[in-house]
């Protein structure tokens, strides 16, 4: 029995198989972007003078190596998110990078040409503070990391430390800073806020300290933030009223010097806190005595210090930005200023004269719908006359990096705002000219009051466009052919978007965290525009709708963001046109009021906009758009609409019903006590999601009628007992009309994270079972019965049989990123579930594997019903990773869309990455596949049909011979 | 009873780690060396080597990394294959090598709250089970991952073996052949057959398949080589 068991799955595992990819599909309808998020710190690599790489380290904690000509990744190291994966410092020394990382827990270095690790160690606890390469004679061997109480130096080579040292009255002084200048001595310094300043120098060699002096500076509080090294040892500081720099050598331990601004003939800006730059090119030397000193949010000046006498070499307003760089023997500064309203332009200044090199002007077009220019990073190289020629690259508030080339060729742009998509929806292409024309034909009222001669003359006239169209299509088809393929360019631009036959090029509309918005092409991944919001609050929530489609020409579609401040409460709406990507100019209403919960309507006003409900806290509704139509319309149907809230701080869950003045009454409510269980998630089904199929034939030929509630929530709660033995997960199903909870499940050791899909008549969840300490999956079904009690309309108010309910769970071999289902067209096609691994597969997952009718004997009905055994353990299989070798890291979320085949449904796996793919979950029962083979059936038929006229032609020659015998 | 058993063995992976711990941490001892490699507070250091047997590991190191309980903690691979996850507390880990182009199989990895450790084979259903593996850990890849299936080609052999070609293929044989070994010239043979086939056949008006076919394909074979066969026929012709 068993082996005909394993036979029997065998047989059904290698049935599945068939959803894997084929090798020559690679890329044909799929794409993977790969972003690494804001930079942090960047480094051009310049150990190599042919090298292309530009090494950074970004806020999501990734570093990473990009390719200066293309801007593709050489690598990408991922490390965790949240503080103990932040890097903290970026310092680079030859072929190695060293990284601090957690907060000064780990130190790493890396191989920046193969992108290995050569070592990490760990670091004894302690905030880190500052770190810096020490170098001597020239030589760079080692690293000094400073924490809050200790110093430690660590060998380049290995990690090793070399020596570790407390630093001295920890109580009082704030260390902040550590400098070294290649003579064998590490000069920590540290501040005691409006008091002093204390120097401590340590010997390179043993970590002795060699000298100890504080220096009274009763102005300062932050070293870091107004205090640079330059020259020979000079600490520049200046002082945060603006009024003087201070400066202080440290190698003889002297008063501080006052040199007032005023001296100098400079001045501050009023309300701007004065700003230092200073260069050290080479770790094992000094720093320049050149720095420039930011005096305004657009003034830089730059100064030189001269034997001890700080000198004003060039002043720059209005500048934007301005930065060092070093070839060779030469460092330049690049300074940006601002040329009109859509460009700037970066001039190079030699840091030693502050004369303007000549032919070193850039111009750097700057995008309307972008952000302001933020940092600027200069490679420099020696060009073979000697001068210096640079390619710079700016980073922009909207987190995108743009690599410029004189005189102002955009060699590469990198939208790093897409590394954290928070949201998105698919929106289908417009219709094309032509098609339009030929819709309207139908939908006009015109066309009813010609008469029927003129019907016939559009109709043949439409026609004929359309044959015109075709011809057209035909000939570039055949223009194209005969170029060369490289040659052939699909640029696809706003202009010639269009819908194709089968609806499955569609326009992805991506909300980032940055407040960057996208529309990209499904079918190339190309961005078709960006729109950048300004003052998008850092840790606001989206919320992206629909609200009319392209279908309703000439009206164009639309789109509503609700974009609301976590803290408090308040949202502001911005619509939008989802194809351009232009701000429509429908004004949406002011929100004064904080918005507890938004709702689309399917209802629509006389331009065919859906109608969008708005919930604040004062519990009145507001709807947009709001006009005379739209508010009688919700009169009729008041008594029909009904919403949920959640509050999860207090573990309440109400039901409210709309009243016709637009007020609201609540009419139901469930209290999970908060000190017990926490709600985590609440889901409801996807409202363009169909069934088809009423119910299951079961092997009796009997029907099993599915629990089809489209008002039911899925209620995840999680114990706040986090105890390995105490904690459990609850799922609840309640209806959101009535407040009736139908089912009610704990899963008793157990914790979260859970991860939730609801559909149709079920409800797929996963956690981590802390009793096997294994992830776990559970499938709850819901059925009516044999009996179905009204087919035609499902109502909550009146459903008096309870389903049934059927659970079953299973082993996951690995833990989840995220997961979703398929959905297609009709609900025709068998859904998979879209699991999201942290390996950064997604894996397909046939919802028949989740099944709890799975039987654990086989009998002859089960097999009938084309049902699994039940076996305790799901496998991954790497053919079901839908993205093969296309690794999508830290998968966020999967989004699903229905196209034009039933069998196809389109996907997007977002996170660090995104990769945009197709799935067959039946396979394409409704296409021809795409390795069918014309030239086989070709062939054949032509074969057959000479053969049948050669034996036909021979029958008549041997008749003829007959007829002469 | 198994564990006293195993302690030989034991014995050998406690060998095999000390040497490779050997390896890992270097010799060099600069004042205060080895502070980092002790585990810190109660926090332990998972180590081990992944191996892709014949591939250079430069050509792959820069896409793994080594997660231990999905991406609770993170680590990665040095540019000779080892690897060390700082920073673990005490507890039971499912411990991958990922990387886009090879298979690692997963290992469960015990530490226990002094910082002993132990490696054995994941096994989700039956938790407890120990089957115990080296420690630190070494961790071979078993080949590339296989993504894509094959695509269904079409072959002359796939055409031949169809059970129904061969259905069709066998009578047409029959029909060529028959000819053949019967020789149809000979007149009374031919009388002989066309009265058994009248008789088969129930209606003469309508032309037989088979008498069709037969006559085609010795017809052919006649035509081919044209001149002896119809100076062959004429004779008989006559004869009558």
């Amino acid at each position: 029995m068993a082996k005909l068991i394993l036979l029997w799955l065998k047989c059904v595992v290698l049935w599945a198989i068939v959803e894997a990819v084929f090798e020559d599909q690679v890329g044909k309808f799929d794409w993977r972007q790969q972003y690494v998020g804001k930079v942090r710190f960047s480094h051009f690599d310049t150990h190599v003078q042919s090298s292309k790489k530009v090494l950074v380290a970004t806020e999501r904690n990734v570093f990473a190596a990009l390719n200066t000509r293309t801007g593709e990744l050489f690598w990408r190291h991922v490390d965790k998110t949240g503080s103990e994966g932040n890097i903290d410092a970026l310092l680079q020394h030859g072929q190695d990078a060293v990284l601090v990382v957690g907060n000064g827990r780990l130190l790493r270095s890396w191989e920046i040409n193969v992108g290995g690790l050569n070592w990490e160690v760990v670091l004894d606890s302690g905030s880190f503070q500052s770190a810096c390469l020490v170098g001597q004679q020239d030589m760079v061997k080692h690293v000094a990391v400073l924490k809050k109480t200790a110093i430690s130096v660590h060998y380049l080579s290995n990690g090793h430390q070399k020596w570790i040292e407390n630093l001295p009255e920890t109580e009082t002084v704030d260390y902040q800073a550590v400098y070294s200048d290649g003579n064998g001595e590490v000069y920590v310094l540290g501040v005691v806020p409006h008091s002093h300043i204390a120097i401590v120098v340590y010997s390179m060699e043993d970590g002795e300290i060699i000298k100890q002096m504080s220096v009274e500076a009763p102005w300062l509080y932050n070293i870091q933030a107004s205090c640079v090294v330059v020259g020979q040892g000079m600490l520049t500081c200046v002082d945060s009223a603006g009024v003087s720099f201070y400066m202080l050598d440290l190698h003889l331990q002297l008063q501080m010097t006052q040199v007032p601004l005023q001296s100098l003939a400079l001045e501050v800006d009023p309300g701007f806190h004065p700003v230092l730059l200073s260069h050290q090119p080479n770790p094992a030397r000094q720093p320049l005595s050149e720095f420039f000193l930011q005096l305004g949010p657009d003034h830089y000046q730059l100064l030189q210090l001269n034997n001890g006498q700080i000198a004003a070499m060039r002043d720059f307003k209005p500048a934007l930005l301005v930065s060092f760089a070093t070839t060779g023997e030469k460092t330049v500064a690049a300074v940006m200023s601002p040329k009109n309203k859509t460009a700037c332009s970066v001039n190079l200044f030699s840091a030693e004269t502050g004369r303007r090199l000549l032919d070193t002007t850039l111009i750097v077009n700057m995008d309307p719908n972008g952000g302001k220019p933020e940092k600027l990073y200069v490679q420099a190289f020696l060009k073979k006359d000697d001068s210096v020629g640079y390619r710079a690259m700016v980073q922009t508030e909207d987190h995108t990096l743009t690599f410029i080339q004189q005189p102002g060729r955009v060699m590469w742009t990198r939208e790093e705002a897409l590394s954290d998509v928070v949201t998105m929806e698919m929106v289908d292409l417009p219709l094309t000219g032509t098609q339009a024309e030929l819709e309207g034909e139908f939908g006009k009222k015109a066309a009813i009051q010609d008469g029927l001669m003129s019907m016939v003359m559009k109709r043949l006239s439409s026609q004929l466009i359309l044959l015109q169209a075709w011809i057209g299509h035909l000939w570039k088809l055949f223009y194209d052919a005969r170029k060369p393929r490289s040659q052939v360019k699909n640029d696809v631009t706003i202009e010639n978007l269009s819908r194709d036959e089968f609806n499955l090029q569609k326009m992805m509309v991506m909300v980032t965290a940055s407040g960057k918005l996208f529309g990209i092409d499904s079918k190339t991944g190309g961005i078709l525009w960006r729109h950048y919001l300004h003052n998008v609050p850092p840790n606001a929530a989206f919320k992206l709708m629909v609200q009319r489609t392209t279908a309703h020409f000439p009206h164009p579609p639309q789109c509503t963001l609700l974009i609301k401040d976590k803290d408090t409460g308040l949202g502001t709406l911005h619509v939008f046109n989802p194809i351009f990507g232009k701000k429509s100019h429908v004004t949406p209403p002011a929100l004064p009021q904080p918005i507890l919960q938004s709702l689309m309507l399917p209802l629509m006003d006389q331009d065919y906009a859906k109608v969008l409900l708005l919930v604040d806290d004062q519990y009145k509704v507001s709807a947009f758009p709001s006009t005379k139509n739209v508010l009688q319309q919700l009169q009729e149907m008041a008594a029909s609409i009904f919403f949920y809230l959640v509050d999860s701080s207090q573990g309440r869950l109400s039901g409210y019903r709309l009243r016709t003045d637009l007020s609201t009454e609540q009419i139901w409510e469930v209290i999970i006590p908060p000190e017990v269980q926490k709600i985590v998630s609440v889901k409801g089904k996807r409202p363009n999601e169909h069934v088809h199929s009423q119910g299951r034939v079961m092997g009796d030929r009997s029907v099993l009628y599915k629990y089809l509630n489209p008002n039911l929530l899925a209620v995840v709660t999680e114990s706040t007992d986090l105890h390995q033995e105490r904690s459990f997960i609850g799922i609840l199903l309640i209806d959101g009309v009535t407040g009736r909870i139908i089912h009610e499940a704990i899963q008793r050791k157990a914790r979260g994270p859970v991860h939730v899909v609801h559909s149709e008549n079920w409800v797929v969840y996963e956690y981590w079972s802390t009793k096997s300490r294994r992830n776990e999956f559970s499938v709850i079904e819901l059925y009516e019965g044999m009996e179905l009690y009204n087919s035609t309309v499902f109502s909550s108010l009146d459903r008096p049989h309870a389903p049934q309910v059927l659970q079953q769970s299973y082993i996951f071999p690995s833990s989840i990123s995220t997961m979703e289902a398929t959905l297609t067209e009709k609900g025709i096609t068998s859904r998979h579930l879209l699991i999201g691994l942290p390996s950064g597969g997604i894996l397909s997952l046939p919802k028949m594997f989740l099944d709890p009718r799975r039987p654990e004997i086989v009998s002859e009905q089960s097999r009938e019903e084309n049902l699994i055994p039940y076996a305790p353990e799901l496998l991954i299989r790497t053919e079901w990773f839908i993205n093969y070798n296309q690794t999508v890291s830290r998968v966020r979320g999967i989004y699903t869309a229905p196209s034009g085949l039933e069998s196809t449904c389109l996907v997007v796996a977002y996170g660090l990455d995104i990769y945009q793919t197709r799935v067959y979950p039946s396979k394409q029962f409704d296409v021809l596949k795409d390795d069918y083979d014309y030239m086989l059936i070709s062939s054949v038929l032509f074969a057959l049909f000479f053969a049948t006229m050669i034996s036909k032609r021979l029958a008549e020659v041997k008749l003829l011979n007959r007829a002469w015998r | 009873m198994l564990q006293r058993e195993r302690i030989p063995l034991q014995l050998i992976f406690l060998q095999a780690a000390l040497v490779v711990a050997w390896c890992f941490t270097d010799v060099e001892t600069g004042p205060g060396a080895g502070v980092s490699t002790q585990p810190n507070g109660d926090r332990f250091k998972i180590e081990g080597r992944a191996i892709v047997p014949g591939i250079k590991t430069q050509d792959w190191v820069s896409t793994a990394r080594v997660l231990v309980e999905g991406e609770e903690y993170v680590g990665f691979l040095r540019t000779d294959g080892s690897f060390a996850v700082n920073d673990v507390p005490s507890g039971s880990y499912v411990v991958e090598v990922v990387t886009p182009t090879y298979r690692f199989e997963p290992v469960r990895v015990d530490i226990t709250t002094k910082g002993k450790m132990r490696a054995r084979l994941v096994n989700y259903i039956k938790t407890s089970e120990v089957i115990r593996q080296p420690y630190p850990l070494q961790i071979r890849a078993s080949g590339p991952h296989s993504y894509f299936m094959k695509r269904e080609t079409w072959g002359w052999t796939d055409f031949l073996m169809n059970p129904m070609v061969m259905m069709m293929v066998l009578p047409l044989l029959i029909i060529v052949l028959l000819p053949k070994v019967v020789n149809t010239n000979d007149p009374e043979m031919r009388k002989e057959m066309e009265q058994s086939m009248n008789m088969l056949n129930p209606n003469p008006e309508l032309p037989d398949v088979s008498e069709l076919m037969t006559k085609l394909f010795s017809g052919s074979k006649g035509s081919s080589k044209a001149g002896s066969s119809s100076k062959g026929t004429r004779p008989a012709a006559k004869r009558r």
